[in-house]
């Protein structure tokens, strides 16, 4: 399989410029700067091969959008190797960009004034697509992503879910080998979320087209990628499949019980009581400290029941774990990949 | 480059055609805009009738020069308004310019395109009507230099302050604050390039002959032209040299340029 | 009452955390003097006074006018126009203050702060390149206070009319350029109304934009002085209730046809 993107001993340091401040501040600066260095992202390695749909997450600060700004040659590394599509991206930016697109959740990629239309045909020409491509792409996306309904209205005038979609759009017309995804469903509602993701996915599949997404959203990165790829403070903690990573830190798991009458304290051993509601409890257990079927004798022996459900817990909290407990970090190999 | 001035054509296409969406508005907008910048020059032309002459030079010659200044301002404003301070920095700041450094064309003319405020043509017009008030009251020894020149001169002035622009431009890489400071040189510099420069104190004579070349761009030509006496006594030669002292300054204007976009890819936004 | 000096503070405040910013515009705003100065310099030539006003007077009028546009905020002012466009307006209106006194608390704070980091180091620094004149005694230094105040209000009424157009229309921007372009023309500050023929001088003087630019400087250069001073600072009193009540007549339609019709 080719390696689409290689990258090896990525590093990005930063001056960040400590101003002077007070009333003569801004003359001050001109002859004396006082800086420090930070080190956003610090030797990372990785390579994606073609077609794959690769999840790219860490907390806030964590070096995922230097990354992603140096994936994209927006950014020029301070040292270190980094091929993309056999081109450096920041050198070779203007060949380079022809074969990316790129979706970023908090901004357009669209001229703002412009009904969709005339923004999709500027891209047509920006990109030089062919005729024929043109519309045959435009032709399935407006079916998928259901634009005729705002195809005529100005950019400025779509709700987020629509101006998601064109932006979506507009990324993929000319039929870019590597997609980079940045926050794409972020602030939509759980049935635009929905079918961004299978629009995503029909990319993936059909296109074979490369994506690299960056979100917060983990259920985006549990419900379309196989591999996800952790980083924090500038370092890769983690590279290979979510399951993995789920049955390694993944072990809390929820058992909810609807006790026949309101007890005060039904306590469980080796279980911690997450919420009472009326008769309604919901638990939570360690995997290796207990079994269900341990908790459900404890219940059954003690107690009266109606019904009960056990269910793993959202993998939303296990990555917040990670990031918040530095879970990885105490791993034993926490600065190498884990790669399967 | 056939393929890029396509399509910035296009760009600017669009943006008039959104700016004459409502042509009776629009055009009510720049007649409004073209009666109210010529009352500078109409104040200057009832206050002028007391005093007859202002550094030797009357209203006629004064408006020649004051007519082309505004008439290449209008023209550059139109054209290389994305370059506009105000309206290039919230770009850099909005993270907008990424956008820009994502597609597949050269930088420069996106940003060219990005703007082209078509209502310019009030001060463009303002300034044609000052312009040829000026040249029907001051007779002109018309030879085929002087004829040949006045287009010249048109176009090196636009040059001129869109490389003003430009370097105004790129300094948003380095700095988030207003330069307030650079007014000085765009619109300070078509002010006193409206008057004959030789009224103005040395040190400020100084300035926009050295650090902005001004005066080679109004001045000395105006004065070959008008066959007016140089009180400063400069060789005749410097009337001549406005295309080539634009043309470097654009090259410096566009030079700068590009460290700044090289700048801004290595430390970030 | 009380509220209204409340809001004055904070605004006069955040005007002074613009410092940075200021030195750069300092320098721009005495460098645009220097240029006025000398044209004036240049058309007075060696006469020493012409209609009443002497060279010396003509150069503090160049650094008068552009100590005062900070203060009048004479180049532009969206601001109520722009909570009318992205809804802020609805809040506001939701407050307890009377929205024509909100706003001008609000900009009376900004006007007194730009005074004090702006007009006058800038009037200050101006005087130490001329020899300028100013007022010769107490009562004429202040007449010139009670008559900067009076411009403020003057100003203040016209900007708020003006943004008053928001209510009614989406372009009220272009309205807002055309409007303030007009107040430039008749106020005196391209060139000392002084200069222009005598007509021209009295009708503009009579206008609210020479009444809130010119007359103030008339009173500094202590040309006007003794009925004129009074009945210069009548005509400013004038324009600043006459804008007020016209301001009131028309934000109270405004009102109805915002609430009746929706955002």
């Amino acid at each position: 399989m080719t390696p689409i993107i290689t990258v090896r001993n990525l590093t990005k340091t930063f001056k960040v410029f400590h101003d002077h401040k007070g009333y003569f501040g801004a003359l001050r600066n001109l002859f004396d700067r006082k800086f420090k260095l930070i080190e956003a992202v610090y030797q990372i390695n990785f390579t994606i091969t073609a077609g794959e749909l690769v999840g790219y997450i860490g907390p806030n600060g964590a070096g995922k959008s230097t990354t992603i700004k140096m994936l994209t040659g927006l950014l020029v590394p301070t040292s270190g190797e980094l091929r993309v599509n056999g081109y450096i991206p920041w050198k070779d930016r203007r060949k380079y960009v022809k074969y990316i697109g790129a979706v970023f959740g908090q901004r357009t990629t669209l001229w703002w004034d412009l009904p969709v239309c005339d923004s999709l045909n500027l891209i047509k020409h920006i990109y030089e697509i062919e005729e024929t491509q043109f519309r045959k792409n435009l032709g399935i996306f407006r079916e998928i992503l259901d634009l005729d309904t705002f195809m005529e209205t100005p950019v400025r005038s779509l709700s987020l879910g629509q101006r998601m979609r064109a932006d979506l759009c507009a990324a993929l017309l000319h039929d870019p080998t590597l997609v980079f995804l940045d926050e794409p469903t972020i602030g939509l509602d759980v049935v635009a979320k929905q079918r961004i993701r299978d629009f995503i996915q029909f990319i993936n599949q059909e296109k074979h087209t490369t994506i690299l997404l960056t979100t917060h959203d983990i259920s985006d990165v549990a419900k379309l990628c196989e591999r996800v790829i952790i980083i924090d403070l500038g370092k890769i903690l983690f590279d290979g499949k979510l399951e993995t990573l789920l049955k390694t830190f993944g072990g809390r798991r929820l058992l909810s019980v609807d006790f026949a009458e309101a007890y005060l304290k039904p306590v469980l051993e080796n279980a911690e009581i997450i919420s009472i509601q009326g008769s309604k409890v919901l638990y939570s257990f360690e995997r290796d400290v207990v079994s269900a079927s341990n908790l459900i004798n404890q219940l059954s022996t003690k107690y009266r029941i109606l019904d009960l459900e056990v269910h793993d817990q959202p993998i939303e909290d296990t990555i917040r774990e990670i990031y918040e407990k530095q879970l990885l970090y105490n791993q034993p190999h926490a600065e190498k990949n884990f790669t399967s | 480059m056939q393929r890029n001035l396509t399509l910035l054509h296009r760009l600017i296409n669009i943006q008039i055609r959104s700016q004459l969406q409502y042509p009776f508005s629009f055009f009510m907008e720049i007649l409004g805009s073209a009666l109210i910048q010529s009352f500078f020059f109409i104040s200057f032309a009832l206050v002028i009738v007391r005093f007859e002459e202002i550094g030797g030079w009357n209203l006629g010659e004064v408006a020649f020069i004051w007519g082309m200044t505004e008439f290449s301002f209008g023209l550059m404003d139109m054209i290389f308004s994305g370059f506009d301070y105000d309206y290039f920095g919230p770009l850099i700041r909005l993270g907008r310019f990424d956008q820009l450094l994502l597609r597949p064309v050269n930088i420069t003319l996106q940003v060219l395109g990005s703007r082209f405020v078509l209502r310019r043509i009030g001060k463009i017009f303002q300034g044609a009507v000052i312009f040829l008030f000026g040249l029907s009251q001051v007779g002109v020894n018309w030879t085929p230099l002087r004829i040949i020149y006045i287009p010249i001169l048109i176009i090196s002035q636009v040059l001129f302050f869109g490389s003003l622009f430009i370097i105004g431009a790129t300094t948003t890489f380095w700095t988030m604050e207003r330069l307030e400071i650079l007014n000085i040189f765009t619109y300070g510099g078509s002010e006193i390039m409206s008057y004959p420069m030789h009224i103005f104190p040395r040190a400020i004579r100084l300035i926009f002959t050295y650090i902005v070349p001004a005066i080679f761009l109004s001045y000395f030509p105006a004065v070959f032209i008008l066959e007016k006496t140089d009180p400063l006594n400069a060789p005749r030669i410097v009337s001549f040299i406005a295309p080539l002292v634009s043309l470097i300054l654009l090259w410096i204007a566009l030079r700068f340029w590009r460290y700044g976009i090289k700048n801004y890819q290595s430390s970030g936004s | 009452m009380k509220s209204f000096f409340a809001i004055v503070r904070v605004s006069f405040r955040r005007q002074l955390t613009y410092r940075a910013a200021n030195l750069s515009g300092l320098a721009t705003n005495l460098m645009f003097g220097f240029f006025r100065a000398a044209v004036l310099v240049a058309l007075y030539q060696d006469r020493a006074n012409v209609n009443g006003l002497s060279i010396q007077g003509a150069i503090t009028y160049a650094g008068l006018t552009q100590a005062l546009i900070g203060f009048l905020s004479f180049f532009n002012w969206y601001e109520m126009m722009h909570s009318v466009y992205d809804g802020q307006v609805g809040s506001d209106l939701l407050k307890p203050q009377n929205f024509f006194f909100y706003w001008l608390g609000i900009d009376s704070g900004r006007a007194f702060g730009s005074f004090l980091i702006r007009s006058l180091p800038l009037f200050l620094v101006f005087s130490l390149f001329f020899e300028i004149v100013s007022p010769q005694t107490l009562l004429q230094g202040l007449a010139f206070t009670v008559s900067l105040i009076l411009s403020h209000l003057i100003s203040f009424g016209w900007r708020f009319l003006v943004n008053l157009a928001a209510f009614w229309t989406p372009n009220a921007l272009g309205i807002g350029r055309f409007a303030f372009g007009l107040s430039w023309t008749f106020s005196g500050f391209f060139f000392p109304l002084a200069l222009f023929p005598e007509w021209l001088a009295r009708f503009s003087r009579a206008t609210p934009f020479g009444a809130s630019v010119y007359i103030p400087i008339e009173v500094c250069l202590n040309i006007s002085q003794g009925t004129e001073l009074i009945q210069g600072l009548f005509i400013q009193v004038f324009w600043a209730l006459a804008l007020l009540l016209v301001d009131h007549i028309i934000l109270s339609l405004g009102i109805r046809k915002l609430v009746i019709q929706g955002g």
